[in-house]
């Protein structure tokens, strides 16, 4: 809330004095009346047919459908690394400590299983902006979708190698690939963060109360 | 509806209804509730229409009921209980049956029949969704469609694995869908008893069946 607007002009000794815009106030003021009035209205309606009125909170008008998980969670990349942590790391669910994190909803999971219930839950739906609805699909759809599967296949036994020689060659290849992607990862976490060890830093905020 | 909780809610179900009730009442609580429970089920069932179903059912490689002490679900136990939650038209169930490549349009079960005494080759991509496709039938139709329906697919004859409780076995298409047609018990779901078809056939509502084999087994008869 600091809309300040000085006046120009005026005395100088109330120039160190906070002002406000009251126009812009008195409009906020106007719109909350209207929707008190509005939610009283839809009380007294709830209590004359006998239930109980809950506050719904609106779903925002951008929010996406849910769609299915495109791939498998990754959930061993932290296996067999070791990371600094702070002191509360290995309590309480809020807030990155050890374990699985939620970045949208800023919490921890000691298990995999509750990391995958969290991500289908309500909360985390909401924080993603995802409504909980999927789209039903039509037939022409499933044709689409089963002919692109189709093809898919016909690609992958076409590009597959057989012979011990030409898979030992794939695998020689991908694990170069892999090693150079880390490489380039490593040093732009080198880059970003001073001091050259990329060590994780939890963001306590200034300590102060607002 | 991405996740299951209207499907299962006991007190007040307002979807679908197959034959009159919850289409999650034909798998028992028990089993329910281990595929609920899976991982399989939370983290691969989630959100998923009956477009997205086919990618995971295209995954599979062996079909089952439950397996090991625990009774842990096989996927394809899993993506049929997906099924029931979603309730697909007919339409798309006879898609996963009779998919082809083609460019022509294809109107279900009367092409497939043709093919069959063609090319018993081209009959689907993806037996093990042909395979749950079948499953769903069995469970959600009417006898006199399960047995039109399921009739032509007892000339497809292509290996399919089966998970046991203690192990795979072999098995094959037609082996499979005559369980669904006979057997009482198939993939750990009880089978909603039937009409046996001759009894069908006596309303008059069904022909009387004209096996492929019919011929051959005329001219060993005369022999």
């Amino acid at each position: 809330m600091s809309d300040k607007k000085k006046e120009t002009a005026g005395s100088g000794d109330t120039d160190f004095r906070k002002t406000w815009d009251k126009a812009e106030y008195t409009a906020r003021a106007a719109a909350h009346e209207s929707k008190e009035k509005e939610e009283s209205k839809l009380r007294y309606e709830a209590k004359l047919a006998g239930k109980k009125y809950h506050r719904r909170a609106s779903t925002p008008p951008d929010a996406k459908d849910t769609q299915a998980r495109s791939q498998r969670l990754d959930v061993g990349d932290l296996v067999g690394k070791t990371t600094l942590v702070p002191v509360g790391a290995a309590t309480g669910k809020r807030g990155r400590g050890a374990g699985f994190y939620c970045e949208a909803c800023d919490l921890t999971f000691k298990d995999n299983v509750q990391l995958i219930e969290h991500y289908n839950s309500k909360q985390h739906l909401v924080a993603t902006g995802e409504t909980g609805e999927v789209k039903r699909a039509s037939v022409q759809e499933v044709r689409e979708r089963l002919r692109w599967l189709k093809r898919k296949k016909l690609e992958e036994s076409r590009d597959e190698v057989v012979g011990l020689e030409g898979r030992l060659e794939l695998a020689r290849e991908r694990e170069v690939r892999e090693r150079e992607e880390k490489r380039a990862r490593r040093n732009e976490k080198r880059r970003k963060t001073p001091g050259g060890v990329g060590v994780k830093v939890e963001d306590l905020g200034d300590g102060v109360i607002r | 509806k991405a996740d299951a909780k209207a499907l299962l809610d006991d007190r007040g179900y307002s979807g679908a209804l197959i034959r009159g009730q919850n289409p999650a009442l034909l798998f028992e609580k028990a089993v329910r509730d281990r595929v609920t429970e899976s991982y399989y089920w939370k983290e691969q069932c989630f959100g998923l229409n009956a477009a997205t179903l086919c990618d995971r059912a295209a995954e599979l490689t062996f079909i089952g009921g439950t397996y090991g002490d625990m009774g842990k679900p096989t996927p394809f136990l899993c993506l049929a209980f997906k099924l029931l939650q979603l309730v697909p038209e007919k339409e798309v169930i006879l898609e996963y049956l009779n998919f082809e490549d083609d460019d022509e349009m294809d109107d279900g079960e009367e092409e497939n029949v043709l093919r069959n005494d063609i090319d018993q080759t081209r009959r689907g991509e993806f037996k093990y969704l042909r395979a749950l496709a079948a499953f769903y039938i069995r469970l959600a139709w009417e006898p006199v469609e399960i047995y039109r329906t399921l009739e032509p697919l007892l000339g497809d004859f292509r290996k399919i694995k089966r998970r046991t409780r203690q192990g795979f076995t072999l098995s094959y298409m037609d082996q499979f869908i005559d369980d669904l047609l006979t057997k009482d018990r198939v993939c750990a779901t009880a089978l909603w008893k039937m009409q046996s078809r001759t009894l069908l056939e006596d309303l008059d509502l069904l022909e009387p069946r004209e096996s492929p084999l019919g011929d051959e087994l005329d001219e060993i008869d005369r022999d």
